[in-house]
C-alpha cells in the first residue's frame, strides 16, 4: 500500500500549492501503481484525492513523531515526503518482498487512519461535493438533507479509506489479509476516538433541546492510541487452506495463551529486524549519523540508539531565536541569541 | 368549581375518555418517533485559510471559501509564514451550508458554535484569561451567482477558555490545548438559501489585542438548525391542536357562563391555561416561512414561558382551592362540635342557612387572586427573571447575531444572578407547592374519619372535593413524571433507536410527546373541570359512580356545593333544596 501511496502523495503533493490543487485537475491515470479498481475510484471521487494524499502526509508525519529517537523512525530516503524504505513497500519495483512487521503493520494502521482524518476534514472544509448524505439517501438531491439533516461525514472518511487503501489487497495471501486487518484497525481506531460534543439550545438555553455531533479528536491523539497498539501488536502466524478458489492464507494467533487481537489491534508476522545496520532487503537503514541522546538510558540513548558502536560527539554554535514576540499565526518578532550544544551522533 | 363533569361521569364514560385520551397520547409519541426526524442537525465546518492578497481591501469584499471565485487559500500556517503573510491579512471563510446544499427556511433557527483549535508550544502559550477579538461578518444570497449581501458586522470579542491536560513539556508541543466550546452566532430564521462568515482575527500589539492567544491552528465551527421535516411535523401537529383546545375552550366557557353564578378563581384559572395553551399552539410560525422575522425564536420563548407559569400557577390555585374548602370544613365543623351533633344524625343542610356571614367571608376571600401572592409571586419573579435573561440574549440578537451575554464577565454574572434567582423562585415555588399539597392531604386523611358520619348531602360534597383533588392530583403527577423521565431519557440517549429495521426517534418522540401530553392535560382539564349541568332526574348514574372513595354524584351535591360558591343569589334548585331538606 505505501508503495503506491507515496507515488500518489509525490504525484500530487509534492511540488503543487495547495491552491492550485482544486483548480487543478488530477488525471488518474498518470499516478503510477494503481490497480484497476483504485484508478475506477480515483475517476469517481477525483476531487478527494488531494485530501487522500494529505492524509498519508499526515499518517506519516505522525509516524515519525511517534518513532523519533528510535532505531526505525519512520525513515524516508528523502526529506519528507519520498519513498519509505522498503521495509514498507510492497515489492513492485525491484526490492525483494518486504517483511511483514510490527513498524509495516503500524504504517498501514496509521495512514489508513489518516486518510479516513483527512477527507472527513476535507468534507467539513466543504472541498469535496460528494460527502454527506445526498449519497446515500434516496429521492430528489436536496430533499434528504432538508427533511432531516445528514448523517455523519465521518462514516463517509471511513468508506473512502477503506475503499482506496483495501482495494489492492484483495489476494489470498497471508500479506494482503495482515494489511487488510491492519487498515481496518486504523480505521477503527479513528472511529473509537471520536468524541461526542454537545450543545443545550432550549428555552433561555437550558438543556430541553440539547444537540450533538461527532468531532474528530487531534491526530496525535490517534497517533498515541496507534502507538499503544504498535507495542502490543499480536504475532500472527499463516495457515493455509485449500479452497474452491485455490490456496488461501489466513492468520491465527501464534500464542494461544494470548488474547486473540480484536479489530483495533495490529498484526503481524515477521520479526522485525533490529535496523542497527543498513539493509536494503529489510529496509533497514541502519542507525549511522543519527542524533542520540547522551544522558537518556532509553532507546534514544546512545547506547542504546547506536547499537554499541560508540558516539561521535562534536561541538556546534546554532544561531537561535530567543526573546520572542509570538502572534497567533505567522508572525515572530525574536532577538537572535548564540548557543553552544554538543551533538552526539552515531558512528 | 364545584360539581364538575368528572364527578358526575360514569366510571364507564370516564374510562372511554381515559383510553381516549391515552390514544392520543400515544398518536403523538409515534408521530414524533416514527414521522418526524431527529429535531435538530448539527453541521460541523472547518474555516478555510483565506488569504487577503490585495494591500488595501475594499469593504464589500467577500472571500469564498471554495466553488468558483473561491479565495486564495492555504493550506496551513507555516505555509503563511513561509510566504510571509501576516495574521492580519489571513481571513477564515466559511459557507453554510456545505457544497450542493442550501438552506431552508423550514430550518426555523441557526446557530452557530466556534472552537479553536490551539497547539501548544513551549513559548507562545495561551496567557491566563486570554481574549479573542474576532472581526466578523456574516453575508447571505440567494442563488450562486449573484453578490453577496451583507447582512451582519461585529467585532466580538470571547474569552479563551483552554486548558492543556498534558504536562506542558517540549515532547507535548504540537498537542492541542481542550477549548471550551463558545456560542458564536443566533439567527431566529433562516429566510436565505447560502450564508458566509468571514473572520478575522486582527493582531494589534499596542493595544493588545489578540496577543498571547497561543498558536491557532484551525478554526471550527459547528451549525445548529432545526430539521425541515421535524419543523413540518411540528407545525401539522400545532394546526391541528389549535382548533382542539379552542374549541374545548369555548365550550367549558360557555357552559360557566351558563350558570347563574358568576365564575369562581379556579374557574377562571383554567380558562386563562387553556388561553395561554392556544397561545402556544396558535401555528404563527407558518408565517416564518414566507416571512423573514427573525423574532420568532424569542417570540416561542415567550409563549412558552407565559404557560408555563400559568400552568404552575394553576397547580397552586387548584390546591389552594380545595385546601379552603376543607379547611372551611374543619373549621365549621370542629368549631360547632357537629362531630357529635352528626352523630345524632341532625342533617347538615339545616346549618348552612344559619351562617350566611360565614360562608360570604369564604368565597371572597377565595375569588380573590391576591391570597395567592405568596405562591404566584415566586413565579411571577422568577419568569420574569428569564424573561429579562432571554430579552438580553436573544432580544440584542435581533440587532447582532454575534452578541452573547456570556462572552463578557459582567454579562455572565449578570445571567448567572438571573438563573439563580429564577432557580431560588422555582425552588420557593415548589416547596409552597408541596406544603399545600400536604396540607390538604393531611386535611383529607382527617376528614375520613368523620365522613361517615356526615349527613348525605355533605358526605357527597367532600367525597366529590376528594375525588377532584386527588385524580387531578395523579394526573399531574404521572404528567410530570413523564416529562421527567423522557427527559432524561432524551439526555443520555443518542438520539435514536433501532427497532428491526425501523428507527425510532427518541428525540422528536419526547418533544411531540410531551407537548401533545400537555395539550391534553390541559384539555382534560377543561372538558372534566367544567360544571356539570346534570339535574335531579340524572341520578341514573349515580349509583355505579365512580371509584373507591370517590364522591358519588347527586343532585343535592351539587346544590350544596352551589351554595357554598354562591351565596348571594341562591337559585331556584338552592331554594329546592333547601326546602326539601327542611322538610
Amino acid at each position: 500500500m505505501a508503495g503506491w501511496f507515496l507515488d500518489l502523495c509525490l504525484s500530487l503533493a509534492v511540488g503543487h500549492q495547495y491552491s492550485s490543487l482544486g483548480t487543478q485537475p488530477i488525471l488518474c491515470g498518470s499516478i503510477p501503481g494503481l490497480v484497476p479498481k483504485q484508478l475506477r475510484f480515483c475517476r469517481n471521487y477525483v476531487e478527494i484525492m488531494p485530501s487522500v494524499a494529505e492524509g498519508v502526509k499526515i499518517g506519516i508525519q505522525e509516524c515519525q513523531h511517534q518513532f523519533r529517537g528510535r532505531r526505525w523512525n519512520c525513515t524516508t530516503v528523502n526529506d519528507n515526503l519520498a519513498i519509505f524504505g522498503p521495509v514498507l513497500d510492497r515489492g513492485e519495483k525491484n526490492f525483494k518482498v518486504s517483511k511483514a512487521t510490527r513498524e509495516s503493520a503500524f504504517v498501514h494502521a496509521i495512514a489508513s487512519a489518516g486518510v479516513a482524518f483527512a477527507v472527513t476534514r476535507a468534507c467539513a472544509e466543504g472541498s469535496a461535493t460528494i460527502c454527506g448524505c445526498d449519497t446515500r439517501h434516496k429521492g430528489p438531491p436536496g430533499e434528504g438533507w432538508k427533511w432531516g439533516g445528514c448523517s455523519e461525514d465521518v462514516e463517509f472518511g471511513g468508506m473512502v479509506s477503506r475503499e482506496f487503501a483495501d482495494a489492492r489487497e484483495n489476494r489470498p495471501d497471508a500479506r494482503s489479509a495482515m494489511n487488510r486487518h491492519n487498515n481496518e484497525a486504523g480505521r477503527t481506531s479513528l472511529s473509537d476516538n471520536m468524541f461526542l460534543k454537545c450543545k443545550c439550545h432550549g428555552l433561555s438555553g437550558s438543556c430541553e433541546v440539547k444537540t450533538c455531533w461527532w468531532s474528530q479528536p487531534d491526530f496525535r491523539v490517534i497517533g498515541d492510541y496507534m502507538k499503544d497498539k504498535y507495542d502490543s501488536a499480536s504475532e500472527m502466524v499463516v495457515e493455509k487452506h485449500k479452497e474452491s478458489r485455490g490456496w488461501v492464507e489466513t492468520l491465527r494467533p501464534k500464542y494461544n495463551y494470548f488474547k486473540p487481537p480484536t479489530e483495533r489491534d495490529l498484526v503481524y508476522y515477521e520479526g522485525s529486524p533490529n535496523f542497527c545496520d543498513p539493509n536494503p532487503e529489510t529496509g533497514s537503514f541502519g542507525t549511522r549519523d543519527r542524533v542520540c541522546n547522551l544522558t537518556s538510558h532509553g532507546i534514544d540513548g546512545c547506547d542504546l540508539l547506536c547499537c554499541g558502536r560508540g558516539h561521535n560527539t562534536r561541538t556546534e554554535k546554532r544561531k537561535e531565536k530567543c526573546h520572542c514576540i509570538f502572534h497567533w499565526c505567522c508572525y515572530v518578532s525574536c532577538q537572535e541569541c548564540v548557543r553552544v550544544y554538543d551533538v552526539h551522533t552515531c558512528k | 368549581m364545584a360539581g364538575a363533569i368528572i364527578e358526575n361521569m360514569s366510571t364507564k364514560k370516564l374510562v372511554i375518555v381515559g383510553v381516549a385520551l391515552l390514544l392520543c397520547q400515544a398518536f403523538t409519541f409515534m408521530v414524533g418517533g416514527l414521522i418526524a426526524p431527529s429535531p435538530t442537525t448539527a453541521v460541523p465546518y472547518l474555516a478555510t485559510k483565506c488569504v487577503d492578497t490585495i494591500k488595501h481591501r475594499q469593504e464589500s469584499k467577500w472571500f469564498m471559501p471554495w466553488g468558483p471565485n473561491q479565495c486564495h487559500k492555504i493550506r496551513s500556517f507555516d505555509e503563511a509564514t513561509a510566504k510571509m503573510i501576516e495574521a492580519n491579512n489571513i481571513v477564515f471563510a466559511v459557507h453554510i451550508p456545505l457544497p450542493n446544499k442550501e438552506m431552508s427556511s423550514w430550518f426555523q433557527f441557526m446557530l452557530v458554535i466556534l472552537q479553536f483549535d490551539i497547539a501548544f508550544k513551549m513559548y507562545n502559550q495561551i496567557e491566563d484569561g486570554a481574549m479573542v477579538t474576532i472581526d466578523v461578518g456574516l453575508a447571505y444570497r440567494d442563488d450562486t451567482i449573484s453578490e453577496w449581501t451583507e447582512m451582519a458586522h461585529s467585532f466580538e470579542q470571547r474569552k479563551l477558555s483552554c486548558n492543556f491536560t498534558t504536562a506542558k513539556t517540549y515532547e507535548n508541543e504540537g498537542r492541542y490545548y481542550e477549548c471550551d466550546l463558545m456560542p458564536f452566532m443566533e439567527v431566529g430564521s433562516v429566510s436565505h438559501k447560502y450564508y458566509l462568515l468571514n473572520m478575522r482575527l486582527p493582531v494589534n500589539e499596542r493595544k493588545k489585542v489578540n496577543v498571547g492567544i497561543g498558536e491557532i491552528k484551525d478554526i471550527r465551527l459547528v451549525s445548529i438548525h432545526q430539521n425541515g421535516g421535524f419543523t413540518q411535523v411540528w407545525f401539522a401537529m400545532k394546526t391541528f391542536l389549535t382548533p382542539s383546545i379552542l374549541i374545548i375552550m369555548i365550550w367549558y366557557w360557555r357552559r360557566i357562563t351558563l350558570m347563574s353564578r358568576p365564575p369562581v378563581l379556579l374557574e377562571k384559572v383554567i380558562l386563562a391555561l387553556g388561553i395561554s395553551m392556544t397561545f402556544i399552539n396558535i401555528p404563527v410560525e407558518w408565517f416564518s416561512i414566507s416571512f423573514n422575522w427573525t423574532w420568532m425564536l424569542l417570540f416561542g420563548d415567550i409563549r412558552q414561558g407565559i404557560f408555563y407559569s400559568m400552568l404552575l400557577s394553576f397547580w397552586i390555585i387548584f390546591c389552594g382551592e380545595h385546601l379552603m374548602e376543607t379547611q372551611f370544613f374543619e373549621a365549621l365543623v370542629l368549631g360547632r362540635g357537629e362531630l357529635k351533633m352528626c352523630v345524632s344524625c341532625v342533617p347538615a343542610i339545616q346549618i348552612f342557612p344559619e351562617r350566611p356571614t360565614n360562608k360570604s367571608q369564604d368565597q371572597t376571600e377565595r375569588n380573590r387572586f391576591s391570597v395567592y401572592w405568596k405562591q404566584v409571586g415566586p413565579i411571577v419573579f422568577g419568569s420574569f427573571c428569564l424573561f429579562i435573561f432571554d430579552m438580553c440574549e436573544r432580544g440584542v440578537q435581533l440587532t447582532n447575531p454575534f452578541y452573547s451575554i456570556w462572552a463578557s464577565d459582567v454579562g455572565t454574572e449578570l445571567a448567572m444572578a438571573f438563573i439563580i434567582v429564577a432557580g431560588i423562585c422555582a425552588c420557593l415555588y415548589f416547596l409552597f407547592l408541596c406544603f399545600m399539597v400536604f396540607q390538604v392531604f393531611r386535611n383529607i386523611s382527617g376528614k375520613r374519619t368523620s365522613l361517615p358520619a356526615m349527613s348525605k348531602a355533605r358526605r357527597l360534597h367532600y367525597e366529590g372535593l376528594i375525588f377532584r383533588f386527588k385524580f387531578l392530583m395523579l394526573v399531574t403527577l404521572i404528567c410530570a413524571a413523564m416529562t421527567v423521565i423522557f427527559f432524561i431519557i432524551s439526555q443520555v440517549n443518542e438520539g435514536h433507536w433501532h427497532w428491526g429495521e425501523h428507527t425510532v426517534q427518541v428525540n422528536s418522540a419526547f418533544f411531540t410527546g410531551i407537548y401533545g401530553m400537555w395539550n391534553l392535560y390541559v384539555f382534560a382539564i377543561m372538558f372534566l373541570y367544567a360544571p356539570s349541568h346534570k339535574r335531579y332526574g340524572d341520578e341514573q348514574s349515580s349509583g355505579q359512580c365512580i371509584t373507591g372513595d370517590a364522591g358519588a354524584n347527586s343532585g343535592e351535591d351539587i346544590q350544596l356545593t352551589t351554595t357554598i360558591t354562591h351565596v348571594d343569589g341562591p337559585t331556584e334548585i338552592y331554594k329546592m333544596t333547601g326546602k326539601e331538606a327542611q322538610e
